[in-house]
């Protein structure tokens, strides 16, 4: 039996059955959460604004159009999300980790054991800028297509592609400069 | 092919998103043309890294949070569903009158304290003890709309001052305190979590707030707050936590401090 797709369970949350709500969490907590630490560099902060996402779903489901497609509608609200966070603390500006790496908690879990080379490439991703990583985040890790990108960062594929390849190109340079070599 | 196109549809290489031609004239163009092909193994080089990288993994809070928000909705609208019509068309109007921001919410809430102060003097002049202590009564609950009103707020430090102003009851109803304990087991900062900690070390001799003292330590995922927490229970003698800390001390993730910290709250509880 085919499990329902994400579209058949939204249109059931907004139609009244929000338990349905519990499945996507299912599908897709890691994945946002996957996201925010990406753009953020921070766990605590990723996790309330994953928390923060799916508390908008359900606020909004009334939003939900029979036409939507559902990941769209959902990074759009984690776009939302994050801005309006981001708004709403002082340095605001940028968004871009150092002043979030401020929030995080004093002792560090996972992150000191994981190989080096994982870390410096974690680091180099969260000094490009906020557009770049935005746009390498969501084609790399979250399986999304540029078309898609496109709509929901709200500009045509052909941008898109050349953020992504200046994204690899800036991310390469920072990575290599933070690892002591020199890029080739 | 030129060495501009070629470029330009790079990242659809790098992603698979071509078709079968597409991609064979790519490759034909990168083994003929060093630039293109060494841009190209550059590119992929630091692609293929970041697909190396290790997913994340959220804290089990994240789904105990996303539950407890579930909860919170179902008992919401099971509450709402009578008398749907007047009630909650009265709730949205009076939402509308109510100001949105904390600041100008409380500084409403106290001029019309002040207001109906004055108005009561106006309108009955002699003043039994009776009046005087049912004002206060008065005050007190006013002070406790602004606490938990505060204490709702998506900013951290409008929700510290709701914390500061629990401090000032000297007996807060249920209400206050199970939204202190609340702060302590959901807010998303952990600074305003170690203020309401604080804040209930002083209503400790309320049965409710020593049994949600427990289920905060038993669910607390941040180091600082468990500490502080221990640190309460062995202050307040309570001797129910001692399970719980037994239980934390065997938890393998647990960071050394906060262990030794248990380890230490046991021998001082039993």
């Amino acid at each position: 039996m085919n499990s329902p797709t994400d579209h058949v369970l939204m249109m059931d949350v907004r139609n009244g059955d929000v338990a349905k709500l519990g499945i996507l969490f299912e599908r897709y907590h890691r994945r946002l959460f996957n996201f925010y630490v990406r753009m953020t560099g921070n766990r605590t902060l990723s996790e309330d604004l994953v928390q923060d996402v799916f508390f908008r779903m359900l606020k909004y489901r009334g939003t939900y159009k029979d036409k939507s497609v559902f990941t769209t509608w959902m990074y759009q609200i984690a776009r939302n999300a994050r801005f309006d966070h981001s708004r709403k603390h002082k340095g605001e500006a940028t968004l871009d980790g150092q002043e979030e790496t401020a929030n995080q908690e004093p002792i560090l879990e996972a992150t000191i054991s994981q190989n080096q080379e994982a870390q410096l490439l974690r680091d180099a991703l969260l000094k490009l800028t906020r557009e770049k990583r935005e746009v390498l985040v969501l084609s790399r890790f979250q399986d999304m297509k540029y078309e898609q990108i496109a709509e929901l960062v709200g500009c045509d594929p052909g941008t898109v592609k050349t953020r992504v390849h200046r994204a690899l190109k800036d991310l390469r340079e920072i990575f290599f400069e933070l690892s002591g070599r020199k890029a080739s | 092919m030129k060495c501009q196109t070629v470029r330009e549809q790079l990242p659809d290489y790098l992603t698979n998103n071509l078709e079968e031609t597409a991609k064979a004239a790519i490759r034909e163009h990168l083994t003929a043309c060093t630039w293109c092909g060494k841009e190209a193994e550059a590119l992929s080089e630091i692609w293929h890294k970041l697909g190396a990288l290790p997913d994340e993994q959220p804290s089990p809070l994240l789904r105990v949070r996303f539950e407890a928000m579930m909860e919170a909705y179902r008992v919401g609208s099971r509450q709402a569903r009578p008398g749907i019509s007047w009630a909650e068309t009265l709730h949205h109007w009076w939402g509308r009158l109510w100001p949105e921001r904390p600041g100008l919410q409380f500084a409403t809430a106290v001029t019309l304290l002040i207001l109906g102060l004055f108005a009561g003097h106006l309108l009955v002049p002699p003043r039994s003890s009776d009046e005087l202590s049912e004002l206060r009564n008065e005050v007190r609950s006013m002070r406790q709309l602004v606490a938990l009103s505060l204490l709702k707020q998506e900013s951290a430090s409008e929700r510290l001052k709701g914390v500061d102003w629990s401090y000032q009851m000297q007996r807060p109803n249920k209400e206050v305190l199970t939204a202190l304990l609340n702060t302590v087991k959901y807010d998303s900062t952990v600074n305003v979590r170690l203020a309401a900690v604080d804040a209930l070390h002083q209503f400790a001799d309320e049965p409710i707030v020593r049994q949600g003292l427990i289920e905060a330590l038993r669910m607390q995922d941040s180091p600082l707050v468990q500490i502080a927490l221990i640190d309460l229970m062995v202050e307040i003698r309570e001797q129910r936590a001692v399970d719980v800390l037994k239980r934390l001390q065997r938890e393998r993730e647990l960071n050394e401090a906060v262990k030794q910290r248990a380890e230490w709250g046991v021998k001082q509880l039993s």
